[in-house]
């Protein structure tokens, strides 16, 4: 077990830490604003940390906590401008906005390193800190998801009018769901360039928007169990087909493309059908035992 | 007088591979970004068969088109079709259309990526581009070309989605596609139809475009799609005269910025100018005001 | 989540670290047994880079050089005979995570003695900590950005590419070149540099003035404007600092603008890269590590020997492979000690005293390398040494 993990505990803190990504993504899309501004989060995270670590000499967590507390500011500030668009409108926008911070970046001299990025910020983070961390993500997205404040985000994202006129804030809401992915986003960058050392402009780029929509989409948009299925699938799967050698990327897109072909609800909705499908034949046989002793 | 022409050829460009994306995206409402492959494909077809005999410009601008239309639509065919016929409706395919192009478009990427080991490539041709001095002015006869097929497809197609039976049929579905169905639309046939147009129209950017800049990387496609969707989105989506100013817009932006070398700031200002567009005019330039309720 | 807790934690994971550290001990204590620090009777080297996506060309050329090292060198029985070299691939597919997570398996295998690290600077400065941390010698190609070369255990055998860019400039002002433009691409780091601190400095000490400096982006497709700015300002000489399709489409586009006068690029315009021009690009002039038209006689021996087992020209990527083995083959004799700290006071001395391979004769500054490199000409699909 030891060793197993050993050999594979950079897959296991990759597997996490692109969790925290695809929960900034998913965060808005279940509030019904469809915002890429985690990835852009995801790059101010990751420049604060580091800078903080290099240029100021701080220490793993502060840094990381810095990081998280300004990007989830810079996305609220973001929230205010942009709240008043709709679907992709919304959505280009904030792809603009990530793709500034990368050019920022690059035009950032000492400060950011310029195209070449900053390197040497390497964090003392290992897996038990990083589960602690999204422990508490999750815990909070959790009571985002259930009870009154689930159902109460449900209605804001399918009927907004129907929220406003039960007295939901819809615009508070939605830009509470700013913030949040803001610091979600600031926490994955954060502890991924501390854990890689290095981050460069050429990272905050359109790719890693793909790559957070396709481990939602793919484990499943509703719930942060689907993100993690999703991240497991997405970091593990290319180990795994790793024996078709060159192939390997086009087995990939092969099955990225099935699943969102037959998988409707993402891996997470086959799950659940599942379950629901075994209780329903419970509760059919336990009738029938009933029908028969009747 | 000179910068004038040298951004009617860029936007030229970005209008030419924009205008298939913007078609079914306007229209059946597919955002396919497999769109990027296809393009990138068709060249590469391209190449290999001039690698083989050197063909005349026409000869090799047709093998474009008809790779483009068949890849456009086999995607149709094997992948979205079979979403739409999962999907309740098409706003809960939105997005599973969206995974299912990016998985698609990694098959094509990969497979140029191994064959050309991400080498730049070309067309061996009889056809040797000259320069035209007209004024005072330089121009290449290939940016001619790809000025007047940008101008004309974009001016075509607007007037055609505008005023044919097909076009109406066509907006129909992209205003609402079950009511437009009911109408006797045959939207299945339709959308194969406009798919494989955009996909031929891809593959006509994908030829001129590579006799144009001289050569293209298998990883070029996936640059062309960000922006596109920038212009789609620019002008206003399900607006055919939208994506022709938009990417005109775009090209004067960043020909602009060059010229007053300010090259790495590129990105930022010619997205700064969408964000700011997009904040003035939530709809795009010339987008149709949707029926939303908040 | 008490503090405690959380020591305890760190705790186990430092036990966990160490435990591997331990098993790696034992592994290198076990060669040790069998002969004094000796060599083993089989040695494996992890190459981790790219052998898929969009720099797969990196890893598959060095990939070939390695393989064709390996064969030469069993083959002499240059390390005693019947010695044999493993070379296992792992495909870091052009992302950092997996480099960093193939590494940690090639670290995790007690079997490995040491590793070909990855190409892309990036990938190679995150797992550069890395390796230092384990005491796995790791021999990195390519990769030629800050950050990599950081500690007793990394090493490189690809010179970075301001390392050798002198010499082109020296010959700008042998062909009596006043003035000159720069045309660069300012996102790309290594050009970022050059273009910006590299170049500028270099023109000076020479006497030649920079007239014009262009920066571009990653995502810049058309250069019809700067090319007419360039042909505008009429300089001397032409610097061009951009990737494979960007110079494609820069030097046809430069021509049509009407600019004729000479013009310089960059190493990445080799393994036919440029190619796709075609007429465009003849009389283009740029520096390489290494190229097939190298006339030292070890270059030429590697040329023939790759030629003879491939049916095809080696490229540098491939140079870069076989020098990367050949320096791990030699730090293997120099110590006589096939364990991993063996390997690595091998290439420590091995790279005090250089080596002469295909690249020509390779010095270190440090852990790093230095070549003289090549000053090729690009005429009709060939590479001849520029006059």
């Amino acid at each position: 077990m030891s060793d197993w993990y050993s050999m594979n505990v950079v897959l296991i803190q990759t597997t996490l830490t692109t969790l925290l990504l695809a929960l900034s993504i998913q965060v808005p899309i279940r509030f019904g604003v469809f915002s890429f501004a985690g990835v852009g989060a995801f790059g101010i995270g990751g420049y604060t940390a580091a800078i903080a670590m290099v240029h100021l000499g701080w220490t793993t967590w502060p840094s990381v906590a810095l990081g998280a507390v300004i990007s989830g500011i810079v996305v609220f500030a973001l929230g205010l401008l942009v709240q008043r668009l709709t679907g992709l409108y919304m959505g280009m926008a904030t792809i603009a906005f990530t793709l500034i911070i990368s050019v920022l970046a690059v035009n950032g001299g000492e400060l950011t390193g310029g195209a070449g990025g900053l390197y040497g910020a390497l964090g003392e983070i290992d897996t038990g800190h990083i589960l602690a961390i999204l422990a508490v993500v999750v815990a909070v997205l959790v009571w985002t998801e259930t009870k009154g404040m689930g159902r109460r985000i449900d209605t804001v994202r399918e009927d907004p009018e129907l929220a406003n006129s039960v007295g939901i804030d819809v615009v508070k809401y939605r830009l509470a769901s700013f913030a949040l992915s803001g610091v979600i986003g600031g926490l994955a960058g954060g502890i991924t360039t501390l854990l890689r050392s290095t981050i460069t402009p050429a990272e905050v780029n359109f790719h890693l928007v793909i790559v957070a929509l396709t481990a939602i989409i793919v484990g499943g948009a509703r719930s942060w169990l689907g993100a993690f299925i999703g991240a497991v699938i997405f970091v593990w799967l290319p180990t795994m087909i790793s024996f078709v050698q060159e192939w390997e990327k086009v087995v990939y897109g092969f099955i990225v493309a099935v699943a969102a072909i037959y998988l409707p609800n993402g891996v997470l909705g086959v799950v659940k059908d599942l379950i629901h499908r075994f209780r329903t034949r419970q509760e059919r046989a336990r009738l029938a035992v009933l029908q028969e002793k009747g | 007088m000179q910068d004038l022409l040298n951004v009617a050829s860029l936007g030229s460009i970005y209008l030419l591979f924009a205008l298939g994306m913007a078609l079914v995206w306007g229209t059946i409402g597919i955002l396919n970004f497999a769109h990027g492959a296809t393009f990138m494909f068709s060249a590469f077809v391209g190449h290999l068969v001039t690698s083989e005999t050197e063909l005349p410009f026409l000869a090799v601008v047709l093998v474009a088109v008809l790779v483009g239309a068949a890849i456009a639509a086999l995607t149709q065919l094997l992948a979205f079709q079979p979403i739409l016929k999962r999907s309740k409706n098409q706003h809960a395919a939105e997005m599973r259309i969206l995974i299912g192009g990016i998985g698609v478009a990694a098959i094509p990427l990969a497979i140029a990526q191994h064959q050309t080991r991400s080498s730049p490539f070309g067309f061996r041709s009889s056809y040797e581009a000259e320069v035209l001095e007209i004024f005072g002015l330089r121009l290449s006869t290939t940016s001619a070309v790809v000025i007047v097929a940008g101008l004309a497809i974009g001016i075509g197609l607007t007037v055609w989605v505008r005023r044919s039976r097909r076009g109406l049929a066509l907006r129909a579905i992209g205003v609402d596609a079950e009511t437009a169905a009911g109408m006797g639309v045959n939207r299945t046939l339709l959308a194969f139809g406009t798919m494989a147009t955009a996909g031929a129209l891809a593959g006509l950017a994908g030829a001129l475009l590579t006799f144009q800049l001289g050569a293209i990387a298998p990883e070029t496609g996936d640059q062309l799609l960000i922006k596109a969707f920038a212009i789609i989105v620019l002008g206003g989506l399900g607006s055919m005269a939208g994506t022709v100013i938009g990417a005109y817009v775009l090209a004067g932006a960043e020909t602009l910025v060059l010229n007053l070398n300010y090259g790495t700031w590129v990105d930022a200002v010619s997205f700064g100018l969408i964000f700011l567009i997009l904040l003035a005019r939530p709809q795009g330039l010339l987008g149709r005001k949707e029926v939303r309720r908040t | 989540m008490g503090g405690a807790a959380r020591k305890r934690r760190t705790l186990l994971a430092g036990l966990a670290v160490s435990a591997v550290l331990a098993t790696v001990a034992c592994g290198g204590g076990a060669a040790g047994d069998s002969g004094g620090g000796g060599i083993e009777k089989t040695i494996k080297i992890a190459q981790v880079q790219d052998q898929t996506g969009p720099i797969a060309y990196a890893g598959l050329g060095a990939s070939e050089g390695a393989e064709l090292a390996i064969e030469e060198i069993e083959k002499q029985g240059f390390l005693g005979d019947g010695v044999k070299i493993e070379l296992q691939k792992l495909d870091t597919a052009g992302e950092i995570e997996r480099a960093s997570s193939e590494m940690n398996k090639a670290m995790g295998d007690r079997d490995v003695d040491a590793i070909i690290g990855p190409a892309a600077t990036q990938q190679a400065a995150t797992v550069a900590p890395l390796v230092g941390r384990q005491k796995v010698p790791t021999v990195f190609t390519q990769a030629g950005g800050e950050g990599v070369v950081i500690n007793d255990y990394t090493f490189r055998v690809t010179p970075p590419m301001e390392s050798y860019y002198e010499q082109v400039l020296e010959y700008l002002k042998d062909k009596g070149a006043k003035t000159i433009s720069v045309l660069y691409n300012a996102t790309f780091p290594t050009f970022s540099l050059l273009g910006e601190k590299g170049v500028p400095k270099m023109a000076k000490e020479r006497g030649i003035d920079i007239v014009q400096s262009l920066p571009v982006q990653m995502t810049t497709q058309d250069f019809a404007g700067q090319s007419q700015q360039i042909a505008k300002k009429n300089p001397d000489a032409l610097v061009m600092l951009l990737i494979a399709p960007q110079s494609v489409t820069a030097l046809r586009q430069l021509k049509e603008a009407g600019y004729d006068n000479q013009i310089v690029a960059t190493s990445v315009q080799a393994a036919g890269n440029i190619e796709a021009a075609g007429a465009n690009a003849n009389g283009l002039v740029y520096p390489v590590p290494f190229s097939t038209a190298m006339d030292g006689e070890s270059s030429q021996a590697f040329t023939k020997a790759f030629r003879a087992k491939f049916d095809k020209d080696p490229d540098p990527y491939a140079a870069d492979g076989y020098d990367a083995m050949w320096f791990i083959a030699r730090a293997i004799k120099a110590s006589g000690d096939s364990s991993r700290e063996g390997i690595r006071k091998g290439l420590a001395q091995v790279a005090k005293e250089g080596f002469t391979g295909a690249m020509g004769g390779l010095t270190f500054e440090g852990n790093d390398a230095r070549v003289d490199g090549a000053l090729v000409q690009w005429q009709d699909g060939k590479e001849t040494l520029a006059q």
